[in-house]
């Protein structure tokens, strides 16, 4: 026997873990397929779309120990009663924003993922309800050179054929033939007597039934658990990112492809099986910006963004009076409420000032600022407790540790535009998130506690809590100066003019990339300020810094507060925090009230509290004062 | 020096199977306003994002001052002096007119990057701002957000901005679209004045405006070049009458 072949694992362990791959890989291409066929036609990325796959394996479980009703029937009940519910939701809530910024979208389904988990932990317990294999699948082929289980070949052959039997329909048939008209050219197909929103209404419907099939048969192979559908999302995004959601192939290729890629990596490298996807999607950016079925019209421009409802105070005298106003309260606040409740809201404030920077500025929404802040907060957890940093250097190394990683991850996410940004930025962090449950220096989900916060510069004790509280006053003070100074800046300047028209922004000269990426950096750094004081502060980094939630937290905190707004932030973190604090024996309601915030602000509220306020006192001034200054006002969409 | 400001030499352009461009040669001669006509689908907006590097050509070269800038990034043609506009006026519509313009004027300050300066150090700026605008006439405007400017004024500001970079060779793309009847005529005053300083080289659509101020028409259909020439050579060429189905007379 040649050497080499003794660096290959015994057959049956290749042969299973290719099967695991195929297996995954079956769910990644169904519920990726249904992401491009909503993104198609709805433009809309769904990001609900973990949350009906997990509706779908849940209600089959519901079905089978509440009525006794068996797998069978309830792979069509399970699809049709959460097809259903999506429908209701597109007519009731989706339907309203295909006018407005495609971010919205996302945003909103996000929301609602958030209620259907919350309500999903709080029925079910979070650890796994196991549903048993249906009885006519239960035995095993054997190959020869392994045993298959009929139940996995089962998943891959029907899943194959429900993704082609999808591909026939919409290439092949005449009603795939209207889906792509009105893909195409929504206005033209409804002229031609097409009833094109209920078309619109029907794909939705088809791609939630997709999503909740594949949950359904998913759930004799995993664990049937209310986190199964955020588990599995952001990987999907991961393969939609690699595989373009413009090709209905393409989806499927890349799905069952990653799928297979992942089942070897735990043959041979098992460390990175968690990480692959999110490599490959790195490299495939890298030589591929648009995909690898993606082509150039499917990489359109996403659109200008966010968008401020700065008002301006009126003059110098007035926004200094503001200012200071704002210096007393955070001076004084210490003697009228809780320090370390008043730390977490800064330390929130300026996490949510770092993604508004982003967002409301440059138009880049980011769900994946955790990665900069929970990185940062391990990076001084890590220099403050075992290398025996002082505090000040400790920040210092969280703060450069978050820009570092932002320049690599902002990189690769500056390379596409509008929602693909907002999933790589999510994608990227979860990798991160993965490397930090690996990482030995994390201690995993002990991550790093006691951390000490020592003195700073040799005189102050910062164990004190109300020394502690100044310290991370002046430091949000700091951070927020930064902000607010790259807002009204030169670069603040361009960077506006490419979030309004960035095709104007590069005939005008710019290369726009670089002023992405430095206000991607710049932005992660802040996160990482805020990452680095909340270590301090908590004296514990761990993994729920890391995590996606936290990144959810720092957009629900800058849309409550106001996109685009100088002081939207620190409303969004004060309530925000207040919930996290005074609502905590809620439990999972939080997470409830958490989506239907963000269904509100994105339905009714786009400003936010500060930007609404804002609008209210200009509408007043308008009416009050001859129209004199209306261009000192800034105003959001159209 | 050659009298040719920018030479394309066999230029293409495929997507998939088909030729958007196939082969197209265009010289523009300095100094001059120069139309490029054709029926719709005729390749003359894909041959504009060519020559501005908005795509990337699948063959053939292109020479901007001697200088093959065939492989170049849109930005960095734009940085030579090549300033295109674009069919739907591309202003940054929530910005201020004066904000519009201190966009463009400010890359020359080398400061763009800089996040930690007040943006009052680019008040340096508004004198030479406050002349471009007036130029355009819209001194009265100054304030205003572009967006809630008309149609026509939003042009105007597009051009002035396009102006502040200073370029030598302008790109409008259908600088009439969308305009009513008196917009088109101050539009076209100001191309005039802008074409006795710069060398222009615009689409449009509308034939009465080409025939008052172009000197040399380039006529594009599928994909190539049809006829070259002044207006009353090529309108009374029959292929392009035969191309416009008689439109050319208009």
């Amino acid at each position: 026997m040649p050497d080499f072949l003794h660096v290959l694992p015994p057959a049956p362990v290749l042969f299973g873990q290719l099967l695991i791959g195929l297996i995954n890989g079956s769910f990644y291409a169904m519920l990726s397929l249904g992401l491009a066929v909503i993104f198609g036609l709805l433009n809309i990325v769904n990001f609900a779309h973990g949350a009906q796959y997990m509706l779908g394996a849940l209600c089959a479980y519901v079905l089978l120990t509440a009525f006794g009703i068996g797998y069978w029937p309830a792979l069509v009940i399970a699809p049709v009663v959460v097809a259903a519910s999506g429908i209701a939701l597109e007519r009731i809530l989706l339907r309203h924003l295909y006018q407005v910024n495609h971010l919205y979208g996302m945003l909103l389904t996000f929301g609602v993922a958030l209620v259907v988990e919350g309500l999903a932990r709080q029925q079910f317990s979070a650890s796994g309800n196991s549903y048993a294999t249906p009885a006519t699948l239960t035995s095993a082929w054997n190959l020869g050179f392994m045993f298959l289980p009929v139940y996995r070949a089962w998943v891959i052959g029907g899943s194959l054929a429900i993704c082609l039997l999808t591909w026939f329909m919409i290439e092949r048939t005449r009603l795939g033939a209207q889906l792509r008209a009105a893909t195409e050219n929504p206005l033209l197909t409804r002229a031609f007597g097409i009833n094109v929103p209920r078309l619109v209404t029907v794909t939705y419907g088809f791609g939630v039934g997709l999503a909740a099939l594949a949950g359904v048969m998913a759930a004799p192979v995993y664990q049937v658990n209310p986190q199964m559908g955020s588990d599995i999302i952001i990987v999907v995004f991961a393969v939609v990112v690699i595989g373009g959601m413009g090709s209905i192939m393409g989806a499927i290729v890349s799905g069952f492809g990653l799928g297979i890629a992942e089942g070897l990596t735990k043959v041979f490298y098992p460390q990175a099986s968690t990480t692959v996807v999110f490599i490959i999607m790195a490299v495939v950016l890298l030589v591929r910006p648009n995909g690898l079925f993606g082509n150039m019209a499917a990489a359109q421009q996403g659109h200008a963004t966010g968008g401020e409802a700065l008002v301006k105070a009126r003059t110098p005298v007035a926004r200094r009076a503001l200012l200071l106003a704002a210096l007393v309260a955070g001076l004084l606040a210490p003697f009228a409420v809780y320090p370390l409740f008043l730390m977490k809201v800064l330390c929130f404030a300026l996490f949510a000032s770092a993604f508004n920077l982003l967002l409301g500025y440059g138009g880049l929404l980011s769900f994946g600022h955790a990665a900069y802040f929970g990185g940062a907060s391990y990076v001084t957890a890590y220099c403050v407790k075992l290398l025996g940093f002082d505090p000040v250097l400790g920040i210092v190394a969280g703060v450069l540790g978050a820009g570092a990683l932002g320049t690599v991850c902002g990189y690769l996410a500056i390379r596409r535009q509008g929602i693909y940004f907002s999933m790589i930025t999510l994608a990227l962090a979860q990798m991160v998130y993965f490397l930090a449950v690996q990482a030995p220096f994390t201690n995993n989900d002990e991550g790093i506690q006691g951390v000490p916060r020592g003195t700073l510069f040799g005189l102050v004790n910062l164990n004190d809590p109300l020394a502690m509280y100044y310290f991370v006053f002046a430091c949000f003070a700091i951070g927020s100066l930064v902000v607010y100074r790259a807002i009204n800046s030169p670069f603040g300047n361009v960077l506006r003019s490419i979030r309004e028209n960035e095709a104007r922004a590069t005939s005008l000269g710019y290369f726009t990339e670089r002023y992405k990426l430095l206000a991607f950096v710049l932005s992660t750094m802040i996160a990482g300020l805020a990452g680095s004081l909340d270590a301090l502060v908590f004296q514990l980094a761990s993994l729920t810094n890391v995590h996606w939630t936290m990144s959810g937290h720092a957009v629900l905190m800058t849309i409550l507060g106001g996109v685009g707004t100088i002081s939207g932030p620190l409303v969004g973190a004060f309530i925000v925090a207040g919930m996290e604090n005074y609502l905590a024996h809620l439990g999972s309601w939080v997470t409830v009230i958490h989506g239907g915030i963000f269904i509100v602000c994105v339905m009714v509220f786009r400003r936010g509290i500060v930007g609404e306020t804002a609008q209210l006192v200009l509408a007043w001034s308008k009416a009050s004062r001859p129209p004199v200054d209306v261009g000192r006002f800034r105003r959001r969409f159209q | 020096m050659s009298p040719y400001i920018l030479e394309a030499d066999a230029l293409r352009k495929d997507f998939g199977g088909f030729s958007a461009v196939a082969g197209v040669n265009l010289r523009i001669q300095r100094g001059t306003i120069h139309a490029l006509i054709g029926p719709n689908g005729a390749g003359k907006s894909t041959v504009f994002n060519l020559l501005t590097k908005f795509l990337q050509p699948t063959g053939g070269t292109i020479t901007y001052n001697g200088q093959d800038i065939t492989r170049l990034r849109p930005a960095a043609v734009a940085r030579l002096g090549i300033v295109r506009s674009f069919q739907i006026s591309a202003v940054f519509s929530h910005m201020t007119v004066r904000d519009n313009l201190r966009v463009a004027l400010q890359r020359r300050l080398g400061t763009s990057f800089h996040f930690w300066r007040d943006s009052a150090g680019l008040d340096v700026l508004d004198g030479r701002a406050e002349q471009l605008i007036a130029a355009v006439g819209l001194q009265d405007a100054i304030d205003v957000i572009a967006a809630e400017l008309s149609y026509g004024r939003r042009r105007a500001l597009e051009i002035a901005t396009t102006l502040a970079l200073d370029p030598e060779l302008l790109l409008l793309d259908e600088p009439m679209a969308g305009l009513g009847r008196e917009d088109i005529g101050t539009i076209s005053d100001l191309i005039r004045q802008v074409g006795e300083r710069y060398t222009v080289l615009m689409v449009e659509h509308n034939l009465s405006v080409v025939s008052a101020l172009s000197n040399r028409i380039t006529v594009m259909a599928r994909g190539q070049v049809l006829a070259e020439g002044s207006y009353a050579e090529v309108s009374a060429n029959p292929d392009v009458r035969s191309a416009y189905m008689g439109a050319a007379h208009a």
